[in-house]
């Protein structure tokens, strides 16, 4: 991949593309590799710090949380599937995680993919199969496509846990501006009459 | 197999993917994963969807992050635990009609929450529907348990929030559909609805109230 031939103070070597960080947490898997480690957490620890900042932590609680999440990176790195999320879906997944324990002093409620009173998917009957791929398939179009000022709004409501009003003073819309987009947003990604069985 | 045909709407399905949701109707949202194939391909999208956003922070702060980093490679090089996953609890425990109830609810629920309704573990409200002793708030959320005998009706009540059910065994219906196992029923504030048991076994469903429940006398006064 390209690497910025000036660097830039405020960029420093960032965007590591997608395949790149696959390879990194490979290396960390199999060989336990701190070289590669050294360049995820250079990737990532600046956006779990900032992601926790935006959430409410305090500067020393979330430098604590970049060293958890990426931790478990280190740890948990084995477990990565590149076919189920992008890594950086994945670190985002743990960090949520983290900062719920941390912050909220809660627990996240989750199903447990080993627990065998889980529905699995090959229960599904060829129609309901079927009807999951088009629903996927069909709500991964509509994030897709979704417009950029909607998207906005989703990303500061449920993202930045903004309330609507926060929102409003950010952006310097109208209250109902910020509520019709909301609106027009999830409309956007409802699952359609075809994918309701 | 039947799939559940009723799911949360997309607003708990995209909070419970952020992080966003609290934890009293993310256990909800959990358990109704366990049950739908088809909400766990959606809140993976969703998770996509804040993974993107999440690599769109800036990553401009290195200020005291290389510290870390190099307080950190020391802890790589001495090994660092890790972390043990919490074993699921034995399908036994927290059984309904036989069929168990997936996790996370399980962990949640009392041994045996179908024992006969007169040992005092269910509270009678109206004839042929009972509340469940068990009761927890979680993130200022009241969780119990909700069970109606065939035909029974949920007397009349009003709710000053939402409130949400999920079928853990037989099935209901209302005037919006009939609802059965893995189904979530959702209503906000002050709609009126009308459940009442609809299968042969009792129905019970995990109930999700998050302000008070007041159930109201032939009059329409709170009782
Ligand atoms: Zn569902």
């Amino acid at each position: 991949m390209p690497e910025p031939s000036d660097q830039d103070p405020d960029r420093p070597s960032q965007s590591l593309d997608a395949d790149r960080l696959d390879t990194l947490v490979g290396a960390v898997a199999r060989d336990r590799d701190r070289t590669a480690f050294a360049a995820l957490f250079r990737h990532f620890a600046p956006k779990i710090l900032h992601y926790c900042l935006r959430l409410g932590a305090d500067r020393s609680t979330a430098e604590e949380l970049v060293q958890d999440v990426m931790l478990t990176v280190w740890l948990k790195a084995g477990s990565f599937d590149p076919a189920q999320a992008t890594v950086g879906t994945w670190v985002f997944t743990i960090a949520r995680n983290r900062r719920i324990d941390r912050l909220r002093k809660e627990m996240r409620p989750a199903p447990d993919p080993a627990d065998p009173a889980m529905t699995p998917q090959s229960h599904a009957t060829p129609e309901e199969s079927a009807q999951l791929v088009q629903s996927s398939r069909h709500l991964q179009e509509a994030i897709g496509s979704l417009a950029a000022n909607q998207s906005e709004v989703l990303r500061r409501s449920y993202f930045l846990e903004q309330t609507h009003e926060e929102i409003a003073e950010d952006t310097e819309m109208p209250l109902g501006t910020v509520k019709t987009r909301l609106r027009l947003a999830l409309g956007h990604l409802k699952r359609s009459l075809g994918d309701k069985a | 197999m039947t799939l559940p045909l009723h799911h949360p709407e997309d607003q708990l399905l995209i909070g419970y993917a952020s992080g966003q949701e609290r934890a009293g109707k993310s256990l909800l949202v959990a358990t109704h994963l366990a049950y739908c194939p088809d909400c766990r391909r959606r809140v993976a999208s969703f998770e996509a969807l804040c993974g993107s956003w999440f690599e769109e922070l800036p990553c401009n702060d290195h200020d005291g992050l290389d510290a870390l980093l190099d307080r950190m490679d020391g802890l790589l090089a001495a090994g660092g635990a890790p972390a043990e996953a919490k074993p699921s609890r034995p399908l036994a425990a927290g059984s309904l009609g036989g069929r168990p109830v997936p996790e996370p609810l399980r962990s949640w629920l009392p041994e045996a929450i179908d024992t006969p309704t007169d040992d005092g573990s269910w509270r009678e409200i109206s004839k042929g529907v009972w509340l469940s002793g068990w009761e927890r708030t979680l993130s200022g959320t009241t969780i119990c348990l909700l069970r109606m005998a065939s035909g029974a009706p949920v007397p009349a009540h009003r709710h000053t929030a939402d409130e949400l059910l999920l079928v853990l065994q037989g099935a209901f219906s209302d005037e919006y559909g009939s609802y059965a196992l893995g189904d979530v029923a959702q209503y906000v504030a002050d709609t009126d609805h009308h459940a009442q048991g609809a299968s042969e076994e009792d129905c019970i469903c995990l109930f999700l109230l998050d302000g008070e429940l007041i159930f109201l006398d032939e009059e329409g006064n709170p009782a």
